[in-house]
């Protein structure tokens, strides 16, 4: 056991600087794949909440087929089955597809968020003359989004693992890293024991970051 | 000032309203009373549009409303509503829900809202609650602000939804007495309320709705006194 615990630790120092590189990456598709998944999840969740059928089935479509394939098949289908259409590099085609993936989850996060702020709140806002945009705006998201942001948080969470998956198309993040050291060291224990550890540091400074900011939400309000 | 002809409003097979008229004049305060499930908030609410009326018309300031074509946000301005659960916005302060529609609706710079805003809190006398959060509010201090929140916009007529039945009873009196006081100044308000001392000490007339029909519209004397009919007899002696 004490021998272990060394080659891990000699494989942790031996490919730290590759390993901080890749981690940035790591972080950036996450960051880009949480951004755009914000940003897609809030209008579809907006056109599932509409009173229009046509809005309301081309967000059914989308969250229907996004949460019904697999995130790796969605990666590979933006990389290489559209390459005809569409050039991306592999970093572009795995971060959008990281956003688009999340974004069907987030817009579902919404939706119920918003559908679950009491009636009384649009009532209140219509009865004094505020707009179904202003009301949106105003009164029912900034409820809703302090409602989403548990699940939200959990969301980024899995957003944040799941970018390992962009290995498939190389880019260069962590767990590409990984088994590139694995294979050439001979060491692959240590070397996915190391790289698991960066993703448990991660996803907890993440869940730190979450704490400390539902902790400051709920000062003075409900 | 608010007139309703003719209002059927159903529910699904439910007809609530079955063919309700009433007129209330400027200044008038009218109270309106019956059983629940009488449909008298029913017709509260289709008077702001947040209930849409299946057929009749409602002419507000002496324009007929068609809730099709008119913005309905603009003439909801002038309408303010006081809901039985103040629906106050949580994540705004007391002074932040009073300015929030002047601000956005009637595009009030914000330092002139405010102004007005501190006022109507005096008015309600809760100016020391400016900056507090609704949370931190008794019952009837929420629904002063939800008064002051609908006074900010200036309304023509004030509509009030069971204003203090949701309220414990030692409540219930700040918020009559901010409603009398309004009614004292000359504010149009039409009433649903279960308080038949207030009913009788300030309306000028009180409207019994009953199985989604008006059959009883007298000053508060003869309402009391001398009721035309045998269920509104009944009810009086229900509610004392």
């Amino acid at each position: 056991m004490p021998e272990t615990f060394y080659t891990i630790v000699d494989v942790f120092t031996r490919t730290l600087s590759g390993f901080l590189d890749a981690a940035v990456v790591t972080l950036q598709l996450t960051a880009v794949g949480i951004v755009l998944g914000c940003l897609l999840g809030l209008f579809f969740a907006l056109l599932k909440l509409s009173k229009s059928k046509p809005l309301q089935l081309i967000a059914n479509i989308y969250i229907t087929i996004i949460r019904g394939t697999p995130l790796i098949v969605q990666i590979v289908f933006l990389y290489y089955g559209i390459a005809e259409f569409v050039t991306l590099s592999n970093f572009q085609a795995g971060a959008i597809a990281l956003g688009v993936h999340s974004g069907a989850y987030i817009a579902e996060i919404f939706r119920g968020a918003i559908q679950g702020i009491d009636k009384g709140q649009s009532e209140a806002s219509s009865s004094l003359g505020m707009t179904k945009t202003q009301s949106m705006r105003r009164i029912i998201f900034p409820q809703a989004l302090k409602r989403s942001i548990p699940p939200l948080g959990n969301q980024f969470i899995i957003t944040l693992k799941d970018s390992s998956l962009v290995y498939v198309i190389g880019v260069a993040e962590l767990f590409s890293l990984a088994n590139r050291e694995a294979a050439q060291s001979f060491k692959p224990f240590e070397t996915y024991v190391v790289v698991g550890l960066y993703y448990l540091v991660l996803v907890m400074i993440f869940t730190y970051l979450l704490h400390l900011y539902e902790k400051k939400l709920d000062v003075d309000k409900d | 000032m608010l007139t309703a002809k003719d209002i059927h409003k159903s529910f699904g097979e439910l007809e609530v309203l079955k063919g309700v008229d009433l007129h209330v004049s400027p200044q008038e305060v009218v109270v309106l009373v019956g059983v629940s499930g009488s449909g008298k908030s029913t017709l509260l609410r289709c008077f702001n549009f947040l209930e849409m009326i299946n057929s009749g018309e409602i002419i507000i300031d002496g324009k007929s409303v068609n809730s099709k074509k008119d913005n309905l946000s603009k003439i909801r301005a002038e309408v303010g509503m006081v809901f039985q659960h103040f629906n106050l916005f949580p994540h705004k302060t007391v002074l932040e829900n009073i300015i929030e529609a002047p601000m956005m609706v009637k595009k009030k710079k914000k330092e002139e809202a405010m102004i007005h805003a501190k006022k109507l809190l005096e008015k309600v006398g809760l100016s020391d609650k400016a900056d507090v959060y609704p949370n931190k509010l008794s019952g009837g201090q929420k629904q002063r602000v939800a008064i002051a929140r609908s006074l900010a916009m200036e309304p023509k007529v004030m509509l009030f939804d069971e204003p203090t039945s949701a309220l414990d009873p030692e409540l219930v009196s700040e918020v009559l007495g901010v409603m009398r006081q309004l009614a004292q100044e000359g504010m149009t308000m039409v009433v649903v309320t279960h308080e038949m001392r207030f009913a009788r000490e300030v309306a000028d007339r009180i409207v019994m709705i009953d199985e989604g029909q008006i059959i009883e519209s007298a000053d508060p004397k003869t309402f009391f006194e001398n009721p035309s009919q045998e269920r509104t007899k009944q009810f009086i002696q229900l509610v004392g």
